[in-house]
């Protein structure tokens, strides 16, 4: 059989010197589902943005369909029949699903937009490949996974043949990637070819039939992906042996947060949390499950004393929380890892060492009378370095010129460079790679293992089944369910309560709590 | 104070309102284009006070209606090199807006005095032009009504028609034309239309064209119909009111409509009112239309934020 797209040795060096793809090869039969995966920074984004031709290669030679070509901006690669759908959606929130997949190529009579028409197309195109959405609701009123449908058949309706997937499952439910699943066999099955970007390997073994691996800017290897398993891809991926497992806590301590009959309000008054009630012992990790924006961060804000409470309270060691400021709340031993690195975590613009002692500005061993002990601080950047293995220049290198998984050992060290009480965590491992994912998990349950209570808030359900000793699932700002963690509990459990479809007894979620 | 209700309740009343309105509702569609394409256009005012100029003085030679085109022209002038600033030298859109009404204040003065010979106040030594009123005789033929229809709608600017027929045209294109679509789909999130192939910056620059051309008819309303000539800063800030518009209509073009002819009721009233009331200072009656601006908005974003809460928990249900 002819390959459909064939790269051939592409190379792409970035205007800041990083050689983002080094001689990649991908080969992709027609009707089939290739993967492409590798850590962050392996590659991945560089080559498919070269085939969607939002970038340009330096060198090497792209086929399509058997002819070369270079595409010079995305419309071309589209009109080719190419499609990308990106991690973040290109959507109008305010326009109804059918403008959204039209926009750009809407049917006309005369002047007019036909609408009419660009309903009828629409619905044929979602029944057709089993892309089931309504064409008629405005696009940011329906759920993630029908957005990313959208997506879909906007590259659709413009005729692709390939539609690139860009991590497309980081963003659904358990649930909703099964409903992806299936959409993807439909396409497939009626001739089109699909290129799937991920790095949750179960998953691209699910529904890939061809993988290819890079690493660090190279293709390291094709392999079909009936020959494989998830411990050789991991291994293929990093290049050496990875163990992603960690040690549950080994006893239970006493209860260090309590939160009672907790109510918090969004800005416009409209409930967000409704009457959590939750205790996590000392040593222990409470995983907050929940799709994301149903209250989990918002908990861990109003902990941190970034968000304000309607009502109810929140203990730490008996001592009532609410009334302290931010600074007081750190200075009794609370730690926070927040769910935006850039925004939040750190100052993008400053060097590693200021971000390290940010939080530690009336400290006597880095402030004396009012004036920063530079050598100090450097001391103890450099100590942290060493600790947390953050690759980078020197201690005062801007933080921006780090790598997302970098940058957030930046965060961790400077959180838990002294042993916590009790440690946020929202999201550590967003955007980073596997190698930085493993060190970042191991200084959480250290910090555990040290004594520190652990709130936990993760899109990724596989960092919540690997680290949580508890786990409490949030639907609509209230707790509709609580396990204690164990092999038994699986992703799909844990989708139906995340999705609203069960909700357990309050007497079960207080006996699991207790 | 039935003084005041049997005046508010004429037809010559009416017709004040109307014209009043116009300049206000030509400058408010204006700022509407360019606010749904996502760049808020804080040169109204000085938009409309150059085309004033521009128009009375080309008046003095030219016909009306050349000179209407002129002023027309001139607002569009400005909308393409505030366009250019912002999209091309990529200057930040308020920035560009105030030097434009920086421009505005001083230019026209400058601009009138040279062609005055000396006046920095007025173009009163100037033979400038207005735009006819368009009388509708056949109306009062009517049986029954007609006496009162012939009142009420005639006698008005031929802009005053045109600001109308322009309210459905802008509602016709930016809901029911694919260019209306994307206008409205560049302002909202930009990077939608992008991905699928449409030249955001161009489409935001012929919505400044547009809210330039607009509000340069506001403009020419304003100097060759409410007022024959032109006096300094005669715009009064109603190219600021017009941006309160904008939002007191909620961002459509029906909207803004009944907020320009909220505002323009205030304007007549603080144009009848000194006859009335003599013993009130008319500087406080002037200042009316402003304070209602205030108030207006002030109420407006009371009601949003109440519709808000409102329909909080409904969207958090649906994520």
């Amino acid at each position: 059989m002819v390959p459909l797209i064939q790269a051939k040795s592409i190379s792409k060096t970035y205007p800041g010197g990083t050689l983002a793809n080094d001689r990649v090869d991908l080969t992709v039969m027609p009707g089939e589902v290739h993967a492409v995966i590798g850590e962050n920074g392996a590659g991945k984004s560089t080559l498919m943005k070269i085939l969607f031709g939002v970038e340009q290669p330096d060198s090497g030679e792209l086929i399509y369909d058997g002819k070369p070509v270079g595409f010079a901006k995305p419309r071309e690669a589209i009109d080719a029949g190419i499609g990308m759908v990106f991690q973040h959606f290109s959507l109008v929130p305010s326009f109804s699903v059918y403008e959204n997949v039209v926009l750009g190529a809407e049917p006309r009579t005369g002047i007019r937009f036909d609408r009419e028409k660009a309903i009828a197309e629409v619905e044929a195109l979602s029944e057709k490949y089993r892309l089931k959405v309504d064409p008629l609701p405005p696009v940011g009123r329906i759920p993630v996974g029908q957005q990313q449908r959208v997506e879909i058949l906007k590259a659709l309706y413009r005729n692709a043949r390939v539609l690139i997937l860009d991590e497309p499952t980081a963003v659904l439910a358990p649930q909703e990637v099964e409903e992806l699943f299936v959409a993807v066999r439909s396409l497939v099955a009626q001739g089109k070819t699909v290129i799937f970007i991920a790095h949750k390997l179960p998953e691209v073994l699910e529904i890939s039939d061809r993988i290819t691996v890079m690493r660090g800017g190279r293709t390291v290897g094709e392999v079909l992906s009936r020959d494989v398993d998830e411990h050789g891809l991991a291994t293929m991926m990093v290049g050496r042996e990875v163990t992603l497992r960690v040690d549950r806590a080994k006893d239970e301590g006493p209860v260090s947060l309590e939160v009672k009959g907790l109510h918090i309000h969004g800005e416009s008054g409209a409930p967000i949390c409704q009457d959590l009630n939750l205790r996590v012992r000392k040593g222990e990790i409470l995983g907050l499950v929940g799709v994301e924006g149903n209250g989990q961060s918002e908990l861990i804000e109003a902990v941190a004393g970034l968000r304000s409470v309607a009502d109810g309270a929140i203990y730490v060691d008996g001592k009532d929380l609410l009334p302290l400021d931010v600074k007081a709340r750190r200075n009794i031993g609370l730690a926070s890892i927040p769910e935006d690195r850039i925004a939040r975590g750190l100052a993008v613009g400053a060097s590693v060492a200021e971000n390290m002692v940010a939080t530690r500005l009336d400290d006597e061993r880095f402030v004396r009378r009012g004036l920063l002990d530079l050598k100090a601080i450097r001391a103890q950047a450099e100590q942290l370095i060493g600790r947390f293995s953050v690759k980078v220049g020197s201690p005062a290198s801007a933080i921006g010129t780090l790598s997302g998984g970098n940058m957030q050992k930046v965060v961790v060290a400077r959180e838990l460079a002294e042993q916590p009480k009790l440690l946020l965590v929202n999201q550590p491992t967003r955007g980073v790679d596997l190698g930085a994912t493993e060190f970042i998990w191991k200084s959480i349950t250290g910090a555990r293992d040290g004594g520190a209570a652990v709130l936990l808030c993760s899109a990724d359900l596989g960092e919540l089944l690997a680290l949580s000793d508890r786990l409490v699932v949030f639907y609509r700002g209230r707790i509709v369910a609580a396990f204690v963690n164990s092999d038994e509990l699986t992703p799909e459990t844990l989708g139906r309560y995340m999705l609203g479809i069960e909700t357990q007894s309050p007497e079960t979620v207080r006996a699991a709590l207790k | 104070m039935t003084e005041l209700l049997i005046t508010v309740f004429s037809a010559t009343f009416f017709v004040t309102v109307i014209r009043t309105s116009t300049p206000l509702l030509f400058a408010t569609l204006g700022g509407l284009i360019s606010d749904l394409s996502g760049a808020l256009n804080v040169a109204l005012e000085g938009m409309m006070l150059i085309s004033a100029l521009t128009a009375v003085i080309v008046s003095v030679h030219a016909p009306w209606y050349v000179a209407v085109l002129a002023g027309f022209a001139a607002g569009g002038v400005l909308g393409a090199l505030m366009g250019f600033f912002h999209l091309r030298l990529k200057a930040d859109i308020i920035l560009v807006g105030f030097a434009v009404n920086i421009l505005a204040a001083g230019g026209t003065v400058f601009a009138l005095s040279l062609a005055t010979g000396g006046d920095k106040g007025t173009s009163i030594n100037l033979v400038s032009k207005a735009i006819p009123t368009i009388d509708l005789p056949f109306l009062a033929a009517i049986p029954g009504i007609g006496p009162l229809l012939h009142s009420l709608l005639s006698g008005h600017s031929a802009l005053s028609w045109l600001a109308i027929l322009s309210v459905f045209g802008i509602w016709y294109f930016l809901y029911r034309t694919p260019p209306g679509l994307w206008l409205r789909g560049v302002g909202e999130y930009p990077a939608a239309p992008e991905a699928a192939g449409i030249p955001v910056a161009k489409v935001r620059f012929w919505s400044l064209v547009a809210s330039g051309l607009l509000a340069g008819l506001g403009g020419v309303q304003l100097a060759m119909f409410n007022y024959v000539g032109f006096t300094r800063d005669m715009t009064a800030g109603r190219g600021f009111i017009a941006l309160g518009a904008v939002l007191l209509g909620a961002r459509h073009p029906i909207g803004a409509m009944w907020a320009a002819l909220l505002f323009g009721v205030f304007d007549a009233l603080s144009i009848v009112m000194p006859n009335l009331f003599s013993w009130i200072p008319a500087e406080l009656i002037q200042s009316i239309p402003f304070l209602v601006t205030i108030i207006a908005l002030i109420l407006f974003s009371l009601r949003a934020q109440r519709a808000r809460r409102v329909a909080a928990p409904l969207r958090s249900a649906d994520t």
